[in-house]
């Protein structure tokens, strides 16, 4: 157990490190001068030639290289050794000023938020999107499970049909068709939620809504098929045999195995509902940090581009991690 | 079940959590929507309008712009008088005594010398660093700087590069006082000597880039990149609680794409003349979640509505409108302004949008080099066949039936009424015969010899709607094929900036009071001449405009100039003017002004019956209510 954890904690900086190359490598293809400012004005060619150099993007491998330096903690490290943080320190001190303290693991600056950080922007978005995927993630787990299991017990059922069709709908239909009918009807004649407005936890609830439903479906899906396979195998047959009461037969024999496939789909997908969904922050205005994943690569904000692959790269690692720790929690024979 | 509820109990921490960190702002006496984020409170590498507003309410400059008034009169800022030589090129200003920063200290004619030389360095790239050469001696420093940045970047990479680098800041320090014409003879006085005598100055030190910083805050943050040399700042000084200000108010919470709050300054010089105490800025991005949110009553002022059915909006108002004609005929005649017009009417909420002129023009721009970027001969180089193009034109349709907002379309290139005494000229009208005429004259009779005219647009924004019409109009009057391109927004700047395209939108917001902030895009060395048009008629006409030192002659050298423009070469072809739309309740506060220059100055806002302020209703007629 502890093997595996160390084992893959050390993967991960490799992990990363691939990832990183990739990205940059992707992101720097994308057209368009990252400094250029959309509607504004341009400055002279040189003053654009400086600031591409200011920002070590004149160079691929400048760029690369200085951004790992960043991101590995290098940097930190050295100007720690050396004593420049020190001097900021007192010199800051010395102007009566706060002294701003240097990241260990810099993602550096947003090219598109001037005045943020990429450790900001993620700071202040990821804890965000990761409470609003894991509500989802647990509504769309007990929905899921819920429904699944009741298609299971009586397939070709009234019930089975009705959960089978909802959960099509919840696959198929987009999350803004969703999002923008909920908030219609709770936000906008109801009155239930505020519309347009941050203001947790109340506007928690749509957006979580939202972002499980095709969770819910797809797990609901796998939970049925599952669930039909396990309940039709001998131990079943063996448990009701004993006379155990069907609540138990289902729920801690049946139930137990047929969990493992929605177990290790939930690695990937709680990794994914955390880390933001661009539409459901667009139509219910959550600060998170899926909006990011678009809005950086359009802006080639490379920064913040490659600034939030490394957070979903990181979390899908450790979730992983974590499923695979699960499994040998609810199936010894794995380990 | 006790691993769910541990699992339930972490969940609702985390809500909470959030809930309590993300908790609503209480609410503020006026709360606004400013158009999605402000990117940055720096004022030396601001460009963005929504920021500028937001910089006018926190940073106040040696003058401030009298938004009430036709001419955007300056009136006395941080700076209670000034003087101006009889040459017109030295200016003196004398700062007054009770100028305050947020914490107290007082503001010094330093202060804005610190300011401005940061400005105009190229080590931040601003998009205005320019403006700052007209005061004698920042071209050559500029460039030294440049020269000299180019030369360390080059110099090798040993190890006394970090102290080089430091060198080579102190020595661009020296350089700076010793070129630069800026003197602080003593704390209260700031004299500026300018290469030319310049009308527009004292518009200029109303705009705010070259409103002061706090010194203290921003040399804390600043460091010298050993790479480069150049020197950079880290972003942590514009955010609360470190950015200190001298405006009218502070910022007191900036939550990223949550809100900004603004509290009233305590230090401000004339905090007796503001109605309000606070003011909200929430950060909305969906233009119907905006909409919204002032249809609730959450909001009281939304500063762009780009909803889709924003023409149905409009219309709605205009039927409000009609209905009401004979009133608001009156009241026009009698010379009042639209917003005071719409006060007098009955309170509807059909009529809470508001249209305004404003300071922009909606235009296409002709490639004007002989050859295209893919070395294919270029039919726009011709001035005939652009003139032709032009008129062909039917721009009332596009901004009537297509745009639906109430825009007007325009053949000059400076909104027209936009800079007090100016007048533009009146440029080419549609006229489908005569461009047909002016073709065939060209040698393309009939389009006859043309190749596929291209349209080069960017994605979002409706331009596609435009672009179609106006291929429609050219193919219909002179019978030439014409091809759309879309393109995403980055790759069509970048085609711009190569000049790599064949006729393109366009746009241009002016961004202080005189022409030279339009026609000076399409000086030849101008960076954002993407016609690449170089005539000699014009330079030269520009260039003696530089020169003129009366104020009336000036104006009429730069409206031949602009005549040059839009009569005879037509490098662009002016389509319409923008509006600003604002949802706001005339009823219910005053201070948005209906200027076309449209910077609006929120601290002039007094909201009706809440016990602060006048409530006196500030118009364009009566000047400001109540003097600064």
């Amino acid at each position: 157990m502890t093997r595996l954890v160390v084992r893959r904690l050390l993967q991960l900086p490799l992990i990363l490190g691939v990832i990183y190359t990739l990205t940059l490598a992707l992101a720097w293809g994308v057209p368009g001068n990252p400094l250029d400012n959309p509607e504004g004005r341009r400055p002279p060619p040189e003053v654009q030639e400086a600031m591409l150099a200011r920002y070590r993007l004149d160079s691929f491998w400048s760029f690369y290289a200085s951004y790992l330096e960043g991101i590995s903690g290098v940097r930190w490290v050295r100007d720690e050794w050396n004593g420049t943080h020190e001097r900021r320190r007192a010199e800051a001190l010395s102007l009566g000023q706060p002294d701003i303290p240097a990241p260990i693991f810099d993602l550096g600056p947003s090219l598109q938020y001037r005045d943020r950080t990429v450790n900001e922007i993620i700071g202040a978005s990821l804890p965000v999107s990761v409470t609003l995927g894991a509500v989802a993630i647990t509504v769309a787990l007990v929905l899921g499970l819920v429904a699944g299991i009741a298609g299971a017990l009586r397939p070709g059922s009234w019930l089975d049909i009705a959960t089978l069709g909802v959960a099509i709908a919840g696959i198929s239909l987009p999350t803004f068709v969703v999002g923008v009918g909920l908030l219609l009807v709770f936000g906008v004649w109801l009155r239930l939620t505020p519309v347009g407005l941050w203001d947790p936890p109340r506007s928690i609830v749509l957006p979580a809504i939202t972002l499980s439903v095709p969770y819910a479906a797809y797990i609901a899906r796998l939970t049925r098929l599952s669930m039909l396979e396990a309940l039709g195998a001998d131990y079943i047959r063996t448990a009701r045999a004993k006379g155990l009461p069907e609540r138990s037969v289902v729920l801690r024999h049946a139930l137990k195995n047929a969990f493992l496939p929605v177990l290790s789909y939930l690695g990937p997908a709680a990794a994914m509902a955390m880390t933001g969904s661009f539409v459901v922050e667009v139509v219910f205005n959550v600060p998170g940090l899926g909006q990011h994943f678009v809005n950086a690569v359009q802006n080639k904000d490379l920064f913040l581009a490659i600034g939030v692959v490394m957070a979903f790269s990181t979390m899908v690692v450790i979730f992983n991690l974590g499923v695979d720790l699960l499994y040998r929690w609810v199936d010894p024979r794995i380990a | 079940m006790v691993k769910v509820l541990w699992t339930l109990l972490l969940l609702a921490a985390m809500v909470a959590a959030i809930s309590w960190s993300d908790r609503p702002l209480p609410r503020a006496d006026f709360t606004i929507i400013n158009r999605g984020d402000v990117a940055t409170m720096d004022l030396s590498i601001m460009s963005w309008r929504n920021d500028f507003r937001v910089a006018r309410l926190v940073y106040e400059g040696l003058t401030v712009h009298d938004v009430f008034s036709e001419g955007y009169t300056p009136l006395p800022g941080v700076a209670e008088r000034w003087d101006v030589s009889p040459d017109g090129r030295t200016y003196t200003f004398h700062l007054r005594p009770e100028a305050r920063w947020s914490n107290g200290d007082p503001v010094r004619a330093s202060d804005f010398v610190y300011s401005w030389r940061r400005s105009m360095l190229p080590d931040l790239g601003g998009d205005y660093a320019q403006q700052f050469t007209l005061i004698r001696g920042v071209a050559s420093f500029q460039r030294w700087r440049l020269d000299a940045l180019r030369e360390f970047a080059a110099s090798p990479r040993d190890a006394t590069r970090p102290e080089r680098a430091q060198e080579l800041w102190n020595q661009t320090l020296e350089r700076f006082d010793q070129t630069v014409a800026l003197r602080t003879p003593d704390d209260r006085t700031l004299i500026v000597e300018l290469v030319r005598p310049t009308a527009y100055f004292l518009d200029l030190t109303g705009f705010p880039v070259f409103s002061p910083l706090y010194p203290p805050a921003v040399e804390a943050a600043r460091s010298i990149d050993r790479e480069t040399g150049m020197v950079r700042y880290d972003p942590g000084w514009t955010k609360p609680p470190r950015l200190v200000t001298n405006g009218a108010f502070v910022l007191s919470v900036w939550r990223f794409k949550r809100d900004m709050r603004f509290e009233k300054n305590p230090y401000y010089w004339n905090k007796g003349a503001i109605a309000i105490d606070s003011i909200n800025a929430p950060s909305v991005a969906d233009p119907n979640a905006e909409v919204m949110a002032f249809e609730t009553g959450a909001v009281d002022w939304v500063s762009d509505v780009t909803v889709p059915y924003r023409p149905e909006i409009i219309a709605r108002r205009d039927a409000f409108y009609r209905e009401h004609a004979p009133e608001v005929g009156a009241m026009r005649a009698e010379g009042l302004d639209d917003v005071e017009i719409d006060r007098r009417l009955p309170p509807d909420p059909r009529k809470n949008i508001h249209v305004f002129p404003s300071f922009g023009c909606y235009f296409y721009n002709f490639n004007c080099m002989e050859r295209l970027r893919d070395g294919r001969a270029n039919p726009f180089a011709d001035p005939r066949v652009r003139r032709a193009f032009a008129m062909a034109v039917d721009k009332e349709t596009i901004a009537r039936d297509i745009r639906r907002s109430g825009e007007h379309a325009i053949d000059c290139f400076i909104p027209p009424g936009t800079i007090g005494a100016y007048r533009s000229p009146e440029g080419l009208h549609h006229d489908p015969e005569m461009a047909r005429t002016l073709l065939a004259q060209a040698g393309y009779p009939g389009g006859k010899g043309l190749p596929t005219i291209e349209i080069l647009f960017n994605k979002d924004g409706g331009h596609e709607l435009i672009a179609q019409n106006v291929a429609k109009g050219w193919e219909r009057e002179l019978g030439v094929s014409v091809r759309l391109e879309m393109k995403e927004t980055k790759t069509f700047r970048e085609d711009l900036k190569n000049a790599n395209y064949m006729v393109s939108r366009a746009s241009w917001f002016g961004d202080y009071g005189d022409p030279t902030t339009f026609l000076d895009i399409n000086r030849a060395a101008n960076g954002n001449n993407d016609r690449k048009y170089h005539s000699e008629k014009f330079e030269r006409l520009m260039g003696l405009a530089d020169e003129e030192p009366d104020p009336r002659q000036r104006l009429d050298l730069l409206a031949q100039a602009e005549q040059v423009l839009v009569e005879e070469d037509l490098p662009l072809l002016p389509l319409f003017q923008y509006s600003e739309i604002y949802l706001f309740d005339s009823h219910r506060f005053t201070g948005i002004s209906p200027h076309p220059r449209q910077e609006q100055d929120l601290s002039l806002i007094d909201v009706y019956g809440d016990g602060k302020g006048t409530d006196q209703p500030r118009t364009m007629h009566h000047g400001r209510g109540g003097s600064r």
